[in-house]
């Protein structure tokens, strides 16, 4: 699934920085698993929101993943404050997981 | 555009220092059981009902199985109603009463003392299940979503606080006959309502959220789990209305075909949230868990064998019972609690080492902290004198159950040494 942005260069660096979260259970990033939704980035208030969502709304992991990728956020853009929101609209499905995890996955 | 703020709200953790020690406590007396277990072989070739037999089965019901559970269900309930737990306190205090009744109560059953040893166990024991379901029906009815599963941990610990009761009744009858019959007679009504009503219902009801979970599989059908939750809790209901009305033997079977149909309902759901599974590679630990859930009917056979035994002829199969009796409690409910442990025991600690770390630096994944390798050696030992131990039960051979004995003294060791590895995990990075 792709990431809706209004900022192509910030988005692309921002994913690079989430590629090192990780869901614990799966062993997997949350950008190929397609956890993240939009990633906008406000420069006149130097403030990133980012829209992601979890595998499931049961995850008992569901707050250290985003805690974690509001950490890779912050320190990849220090200047920045970061919003981090956990939507189930729409719910994930495995359609949203890319090429790369989906190779993972069927390791 | 920027986007407006989305208005979910992740359930926030119960914290570790309410969960572990039920984990530890969990553990110890696995180790402990397995111990009594080697120093009572002899036990297992006469009657059911005697002190070190009784004594064996509370702490791997009370001590293993119910403390894990307990564990558990302070961090998973909160997830499955999609609110806080009430009350930290209400966990703590379901721990240390739940923590000092179960010792006074094995220790009197061990030594057949059924003063004030077993009698203030036993009102540990009541005490401490009733603070869990407090805090259980609070923290629901603060929630506001359904879920079936939250309804069978629920109805599970209700069922769990009855046998409780029933139990301390038992106990308190040795020396006061407040009951019509003496305590060996309501044996069976409370091993069941224990049994059934609280680890089949609440296993149940848990796994089918976990399970799939795990196995990151999208199979989900509140329906069918909703016939399960009515046939075990009819089950129940005809079983305890034929204990108090008894008449014809064979009307014995209408409780365990309505079991059976439950347990092959979830066998069937298990199986569709396996063949509906992202992830191809299953872990040793999800393998032990579906094991478990097949050991299932293991018992159901063999219980459909000892009626017919008792209907046919006029003795008790004592043999069968005890083996009935040990393939509950060390084979379906050990084998779940062996393989889930490893699931969720690393998430907590992993949640208390790293959650701030998350995203920052690399961490290590949940299944690292504990040896993979240690994990299938326990396995085999304990599948091995599993069986051993079995079918010394069957032929009363002292050799097969000693034998079966140590290979699980020796599970059991693994077992704390990887919990103990989980438990100390200190961060690398």
């Amino acid at each position: 699934m792709n990431v809706v942005t209004n900022n192509n260069i910030n988005c692309s660096i921002a994913l690079t920085a989430l590629q090192n979260v990780l869901d614990p259970e799966i062993g997997l990033n949350v950008v190929d698993l397609g956890l993240i939704y939009q990633l906008d980035f406000d420069e006149e208030n130097r403030k990133i929101y980012c829209s992601m969502t979890l595998t499931t709304q049961f995850c008992p992991m569901g707050e250290s993943i985003a805690d974690g990728v509001k950490n890779a956020l912050q320190n990849t853009f220090s200047d920045y404050t970061i919003e981090v929101n956990v939507t189930f609209n729409p719910a994930w499905n495995q359609a949203m997981i890319s090429d790369e995890g989906k190779k993972f996955l069927n390791k | 555009m920027f986007a407006p703020a989305a208005n979910t709200t992740l359930v926030k953790n119960t914290s570790y220092k309410v969960v572990l020690p039920f984990y530890l406590y969990a553990a110890l007396s696995f180790l402990a059981a397995t111990i009594l277990l080697l120093n009572s072989t002899t036990a297992f070739t006469g009657h059911y009902f005697q002190p070190h037999i009784l004594a064996i089965t509370h702490t791997i019901a009370l001590g293993w199985g119910t403390m894990i559970i307990l564990g558990a269900s302070h961090q998973l309930v909160p997830v499955l109603i999609e609110a806080k737990l009430y009350s930290n306190a209400l966990a703590y205090i379901s721990f240390i009463l739940a923590a000092i009744g179960i010792l006074l109560l094995v220790y009197g059953f061990y030594f057949f003392d059924m003063g004030m040893p077993a009698q203030w166990g036993g009102w540990f024991v009541v005490s401490a299940i009733l603070s869990f379901l407090i805090n259980i029906a609070i923290s629901m009815s603060k929630s506001k979503n359904e879920s079936v599963h939250a309804v069978f941990v629920f109805t599970a610990t209700i069922w769990l606080f009855l046998t409780a009761l029933l139990g301390l009744a038992q106990v308190y009858n040795f020396t006061q006959f407040i009951l019509p019959s003496n305590s060996v007679h309501y044996l069976t009504l409370h091993a069941h309502a224990g049994i059934i009503g609280w680890f089949l219902l609440l296993i149940i009801g848990v796994s089918s959220r976990l399970i799939p979970m795990f196995l990151i599989s999208k199979y989900s059908n509140p329906k069918l789990l909703w016939r399960i939750y009515t046939l075990i809790n009819s089950a129940l209901l005809v079983f305890v209305f034929l204990f108090l009305y008894p008449g014809i033997e064979g009307l014995l079977f209408i409780p365990i075909v309505l079991v059976f149909i439950a347990i092959i309902f979830f066998i069937h759901y298990c199986y569709c949230a396996y063949k509906q599974r992202l992830r191809k590679q299953v872990d040793e630990q999800i393998k032990l868990s579906l094991l478990s859930v097949v050991m299932l009917v293991l018992p159901v056979l063999l219980l459909i064998i000892v009626i017919i035994f008792l209907i046919s002829t006029s003795g008790e199969k004592l043999n069968l019972i005890l083996l009935y009796g040990f393939l509950i409690f060390f084979g379906w409910i050990t084998a779940i609690i062996l393989g889930m442990t490893f699931k969720t025991l690393p998430f907590i600690v992993w949640n208390k080492v790293y959650h701030k770390r998350a995203g920052l630096s690399k961490t290590p994944n949940p299944k690292d902290m504990f040896s993979n390798s240690i994990f299938k050696a326990m396995s085999v030992v304990y599948i091995t004198g599993f069986i051993l131990f079995a079918i010394g039960i069957l032929y009363g051979m002292i050799i097969l159950l000693n034998t079966g004995a140590i290979l699980l003294l020796l599970a059991a060791i693994l077992y704390n040494w990887n919990v103990i590895k989980i438990m100390l995990n200190k961060p690398k990075i």
